[in-house]
């Protein structure tokens, strides 16, 4: 009976323990655990594609260069540059321009790959892809219409 | 007899609650003491976390933003001549609450070229602040670097690829 008790003891000093030792092993991983650096973050996908929309490309019409937002336009239209160049042409050139100087893409890089996709109407227009594609990832897309048409530019870096 | 068994259980639980009581007031003044000793890093960590906040709308602020000036009013959009003058200007050395502030064109890369008067637009690097001391490491932002541009035909809009990078000073030493 004495050894019972004493038994029961144990298992509830041992319970104490286990209990006591969990909460530190809490209260530990929130004091290690340190903010990860040179990730990607969301917004810098979001601001390289709302800059990138802005860029000036090589593609002239009659009234200026284009911006690659309007040569996505142009492209969907099938219109030629001034110096008779295809704008879709332009425009592939231009993005692996923007891509490649944005985001360097390496496996000993921080960014181990990207997906960017052009949509008009939900219909795939331009996909470039380079890397590899890991979970951890972060995207961004904008949007915008002209004359009926939805443009959508989406972009996902893999870290 | 029996009365006294109890008494002694009692005393048994007493004790075993004021030993786990004492070792959670122990941790926690271990960990409160960590916590104080951190304290310069904390302000290191705001200091960090006001570049980051920093650079995702120093672009838009009316200092450095292209506002109209290129149609339509643009997200992320610089207007190079209104950094090259903010470039020049000790008086807003204190205003970012930073400790520098760089704009580095990346298409078309113009290399490390600084910007002045003499080499602009076709410059790689323009340093708006500078307070020359150690600092943490930078964050960034992707920005539209605009200007107005001739060919000699027509004045149109140029806009060029760049990258704000902002850091705050390093208090850790």
């Amino acid at each position: 009976m004495r050894s019972k008790k004493g038994q029961e003891e144990m298992i509830g000093f041992a319970i104490i323990i286990i209990l006591v030792s969990v909460g530190l092993l809490i209260l530990l991983s929130f004091f290690i655990r340190s903010p990860t650096k040179g990730n990607t973050e969301s917004y810098q996908v979001e601001s390289f594609i709302q800059s990138s929309l802005q860029y000036t490309s090589d593609c002239e019409n009659d009234i200026e260069f284009l911006s690659l937002q309007n040569l996505i336009i142009a492209c969907d239209n099938k219109e030629k540059c001034l110096n008779s160049r295809d704008s879709c042409d332009v425009l592939n050139s231009t993005v692996v321009d923007l891509i490649n100087s944005g985001w360097n893409v390496g496996n000993q890089s921080v960014v181990k790959g990207y997906n960017l996709k052009i949509t008009i109407n939900g219909q795939d227009k331009l996909t470039i892809k380079e890397g590899n594609e890991t979970s951890n990832s972060k995207g961004g897309f904008q949007d915008f219409a002209r004359s009926g048409s939805n443009y959508e530019v989406s972009l996902n870096v893999y870290n | 007899m029996v009365s006294k068994i109890g008494q002694l259980k009692i005393q048994e639980m007493i004790f075993m609650i004021v030993a786990v009581a004492l070792l959670f007031v122990l941790v926690g003044i271990f960990f409160l003491s960590i916590n104080l000793s951190n304290v310069k890093q904390t302000a290191t960590s705001l200091a960090e976390q006001n570049s980051i906040l920093l650079v995702s709308k120093v672009a838009n602020s009316p200092e450095l933003s292209c506002g109209n000036a290129f149609g339509t009013s643009r997200t992320n959009c610089i207007d190079f001549d209104k950094l090259i003058s903010l470039s020049k200007k000790t008086e807003y050395s204190d205003f970012w609450g930073v400790a520098k502030i760089e704009v580095r064109k990346i298409l078309p890369d113009e290399g490390d070229k600084i910007c002045d008067d003499s080499n602009y637009p076709n410059c790689g690097i323009v340093n708006v602040l500078d307070k020359n001391v150690k600092i943490l490491p930078y964050s960034s932002n992707f920005v539209s670097l605009c200007r107005k541009e001739t060919d000699g035909k027509i004045i149109y809009n140029k806009c060029e690829l760049a990258v704000l990078l902002i850091a705050s000073e390093d208090k850790t030493q």
